[in-house]
Parts: C-alpha cells; structure tokens; sequence
C-alpha cells in the first residue's frame, strides 16, 4: 500500500507569543483532494506554508511523499507545485517564457522545456496569449497561467491556496474541472479555500481549522452526517394547525423550529430512516400536511455548525 | 498532463545562475523606458553636478586637474554603481513583494542562485550605463582621461563597486518587509556614502569630523582609485584598499543576505 503523501503528526507553529497553527496531525492519499477549509487566520496557509516548505514547523512533523519537510526540503521541492492566492510570475516574460524558464530551473533541457511549454498553454487554452506579457492577460488567463506553472515538473502534490479567487462563473467551473481530471490522474491536491461550493464540489476530505487547530475533518459525506445532519421541513396545510403540528413532532422525538410566515417546521433528521417515522407520527395525528421536503446539508451547513460551536476541538 | 515524479532531476546551481541573471536582463532591456530612463538618470546627475559644483574646480586638490569634469567623472562612476547597488536590494525586495521569489522557494533551486543572479544581472546593466556615460561624457562634457585604458579599468572598479556594494542592500532587503521601507533605508545609507566621500570636495575641504568619516567611506577609497587609473597616476595602495573594500562588503552584504534569505521563517 502506497505511503500517504502528506502526512503531519502534531504539527504548530508559533510566532512568539502568536500561536499560528497546533496539534495538526492530516493524512492525505495518492489523488485525493484534501480541502482546508477555516476562517481568517485559522492557520489555513501557515498549513500549507510548511508543507510546501516556506516555512519551518516549530513543533511536530511533517512529511510530503515521504520526505520531511524540514530535513530533506529539496525532495519535497521537486515533488511539488504551488499555485499561491496571488499569481506569482515574472511580469517582465511573456506567458511561454514564464513557462520555459521555471521549468528550465526544473532541470529541463531547452528543448523539454519547450515542449512541456507548449503542452501546457495547450492544456489552458493559453496558446494565443503564448507570447504577451502576463500583464496583458484576463484574470483568468493568469490564474491559469499560474497553474500551468505549478504543474510543470509534473508534481506528485499540488497546492492550490483559494484558486478560483477573481474569476468569473465560467472560468471557476473550468478550473474546478482541471483540478478534478488532476486529482483522477492521481495527483494529490491540497486545496485551502473559505469557498465552500468549491470545497463541495473539489474536495474528497476536509480539515476544518479553527484558530490554529483542527476542529473538524472527515469526507464531505462525514462531515455533513456528524455535525450538521439532514433537516426535514414540513408545511402545515392550515396556519391554525402549526402549534399543534409542533406538539406532535415533539413528541415524536423531532423538536422543530417553527416559521409563522411560511407555516413551516423544520426539524433535524437524526439518522436515516428518520424521515420515515416523522411521516408516520404526523399522519397518526391527523394533522394536515401540504408538503415534506428532506434537505441534504451543505458544508455551509457544517461551517456554521462549527461557527456557532465555538469551533471547539472534537 | 500525466503525472509522476518528475523526470527532471534539478538544474546545477551555475545553471540556475546563468538562466535567472538573463533572465533579469531580459527584463531589463526588454522594456525601451527603462533602458531610456536608466540610462537617461546618470547623465542628468552628471550634467547637475559638473555644473552645480563647478566652483569646486579652483580648490586645492581639483584645481591639478585641467577641469572639473576630469575630478567629477570617475567619482560619478563609482556614484552610479552605488545607485545601481542600491536598486539590487529594491529589486529583491520588489519580486518578494510581487510573489515571484515565493514561488522560486517552493522549487528545488538554491537560493543563493536567485541573489547572486540578481547582482550579476545589475553589474552587467551597469556596465552597459558606465560605457554610455563615459562615452556622453567625452564626447558632450569635455571629460578627457589620460589614460585610456585607466579609463577602463576605473569603468571595471566601478562595476566591481556596484556588485560588492550591492550584496550590502540586498542584505539590507531581507531584513526589510516592505518596499517603501527598504527605499527609504537604502537612501538613508546611499546619500551620506556619497556625500561623505572624495566624490564631489577634496577631503582636506571638508570639516575635521567630516573629513574622519570621508577617510573612513569606503567610496572615498573606490572614488581615489578610479581617478587615478583614469589619469593615469600612481595608485600606490589606493586600488587594492578599494578592492579589499568591496571584497569586505560583498562578504558581509552576502553573508547576511544569503544567510536571512534562505532562513524559513
């Protein structure tokens, strides 16, 4: 069985009295997306600072594809790519020459780093653009150009710190679909975002960070069932009913929360099934219903959980 | 778009030396304004002076050349080596800023590479604005060295100046966090070497506390050694005292650059 390629075990880092980031201990696999999700200064980039070795861990460990971070940094260096919040290139080249040079820095001969070049202006739809100052470019056409760039050397990790900041609707979905076909292809991805549709719809687990620490991590899927569960929202056919529709779901094991405005209740699905002896305590009781609706929790869902929890450890 | 480890290895560190220094001068000439105004700045400063100090030229000490320009040239050059030095730690600090050296940390590349090629980069612009300048110089200024290939070998000393100095505000720029600091630290440092220095006033003019702290200015040192080799007058000790400066300076200025720019914070 393959090694994970990131794994941490307790890892902080402090600056003096600041704690930035404690106690982290993460795994991620061969072609997982592991996103990091947290508020501002939760500790989400000092994470990937270290791992990407640009800074040094002042507790604990930490290994990517096997090499620690810290004693053997060059290894990890030429498994790696990094595409940071800010596109980082050298203003002064145009696009291509960007490209052959950092991959020339790589160990490319001129010709491969032509190659690899080309193939990836390809792949980002960057061709006609090849030859223009990055300051020329959309946006997107940096962000992916910057991509382009961390992928070079072909990396083993990629670190992705908010990707789709500043782009359109459009160029965020492509993005996403570039990251996905990465991840299949076997790269690992640590995707750091305070997006939580892109977190959804990229990430196959999920670290939450909360002032420095872990406060919650598992699959999406995981998540979701532990801390904030599926929610029922039933409709009362008559507003005069909503009281005591309340009373029934009560006592059926169901507290709710009442809306007067849209005679709704809403209340927590504990387990599956539930719904289904919530339809049978209401249909006993005879109250008239219009409408039942299930609701999926979103990760939204699990970030206001944590929010409203104090984003305590677990 | 196939993954796997990379089947590059690494670049040697001449190499990455060599591709990051070209890759700065293509930055450099790339972009005709600031060819223009780089090369345009020494000329104007040169024009400055040798007019605003022309009085200088009855003094003891300035009046044994034929004119102002002849003392004032070669001071310049080593003046603009100075600025040149100066502008290796603003443009370190600026590619910190802009987010560029953030991503050559995440490569396997030393970074020792990246400062060296820095000033390699900019010694070599500064010879390209030594050459213009001497030439504007002679043929507009009336400059006229006696000594040609003295000329030169000051033109070599000035370049030589602008790299040893230029490790020193490259230091000075990894201690630094941001760019408006570092201009404002890098003139705080350029203007009293210049100044306090055999650039512009013959030494003996100058008050006594002024006159320690010129015998003390390295530039005092490089200045005296260029005008010299230009007139072709016995150095004595004057040229390996400028060289064992610089030396000095590059390895103090590399010292704590490299040792701050490769720290992981």
């Amino acid at each position: 069985m393959e090694k994970p390629r990131i794994r941490t075990h307790d890892l902080g880092r402090s600056y003096g009295d600041v704690t930035a980031l404690t106690g982290v201990s993460v795994t991620a696999e061969a072609g997982r997306v592991l996103g990091v999700l947290g508020h501002n200064g939760a500790g989400k980039t000092t994470l990937v600072d270290i791992l990407a070795t640009r800074v040094a861990p002042t507790s604990g460990r930490a290994e990517v594809c096997g090499f620690d971070v810290f004693q053997d940094a060059p290894e990890v260096r030429r498994r790696i790519g990094v595409a940071a919040q800010f596109v980082a290139l050298d203003e002064g080249l145009s696009g291509r020459a960007n490209l052959v040079l950092l991959a020339r820095l790589l160990g490319a001969r001129r010709r491969q780093a032509e190659d690899r070049a080309a193939e990836l202006l390809t792949v980002f739809g960057l061709d006609d653009a090849a030859e223009r100052l990055p300051a020329t470019y959309s946006g997107g056409m940096r962000r992916r150009l910057d991509l382009a760039a961390a992928l070079l050397g072909r990396p083993e990790v990629l670190f992705l710190d908010e990707p789709s900041t500043g782009l359109d609707p459009v160029a965020r979905v492509e993005l996403w679909d570039v990251i996905g076909k990465l991840a299949a292809d076997g790269t690992t991805v640590v995707l750091t975002t305070q997006d939580l549709q892109e977190a959804e719809a990229l990430a196959t687990d999920i670290v939450v960070l909360g002032a420095g620490h872990v406060v919650a991590r598992g699959t999406p899927a995981e998540l979701k069932g532990d801390v904030a569960g599926r929610t029922a929202t039933v409709t009362v056919a008559d507003p005069a009913v909503l009281e005591q529709a309340g009373v029934v779901l009560l006592a059926a094991g169901f507290p709710s929360l009442p809306d007067p405005f849209r005679n709704t209740l809403t209340t927590a699905l504990p387990q599956p099934g539930a719904v289904a002896d919530l339809v049978r305590a209401l249909d006993r009781s005879g109250v008239g219903v219009a409408d039942i609706a299930v609701a999926e929790p979103t990760l939204n869902d699990v970030y206001f959980a944590l929010h409203r929890a104090g984003w305590k450890t677990p | 778009m196939s993954r796997g480890a990379s089947e590059w290895t690494g670049s040697t560190v001449p190499a990455q030396v060599g591709l990051l220094t070209a890759r700065s001068l293509r930055t450099a000439f790339g972009n005709p304004r600031l060819v223009f105004y780089g090369l345009l700045q020494p000329i104007v400063l040169l024009l400055l002076f040798s007019q605003v100090f022309r009085g200088v030229a009855a003094l003891p000490g300035v009046a044994v050349y034929r004119a102002y320009i002849d003392y004032l040239m070669p001071a310049t050059m080593v003046n603009i080596a100075v600025v040149t030095a100066m502008s290796s730690g603003i443009g370190v600090m600026a590619e910190i800023y802009t987010g560029f050296i953030g991503r050559l940390r995440t490569m396997p590349i030393s970074m020792t590479s990246v400062l060296a090629a820095r000033t390699l980069a900019d010694a070599t612009r500064l010879a390209v604005q030594l050459a213009v300048i001497t030439g504007a110089a002679f043929a507009f200024l009336d400059f006229r060295p006696a000594d040609a290939a003295g000329t030169v070998a000051a033109c070599l000393l000035a370049v030589f100046t602008g790299w040893g100095v230029g490790w020193l505000f490259v230091a000075i720029a990894t201690w630094q966090s941001k760019p408006e600091v570092m201009q404002a630290v890098s003139f705080v440092v350029m203007f009293p070497l210049m100044f306090t220095s055999s650039a512009y006033m013959p030494v003996a003019s100058m008050p006594t506390l002024l006159r320690w702290i010129a015998r003390a200015n390295p530039l005092t040192y490089a200045v005296d050694a260029a005008r010299r080799l230009c007139f072709g007058q016995a150095f004595g000790t004057a040229l390996a005292e400028a060289v064992l400066l610089v030396c000095g300076a590059a390895a103090i200025g590399g010292f704590f650059a490299v040792r701050n720019f490769t720290a992981r914070s």
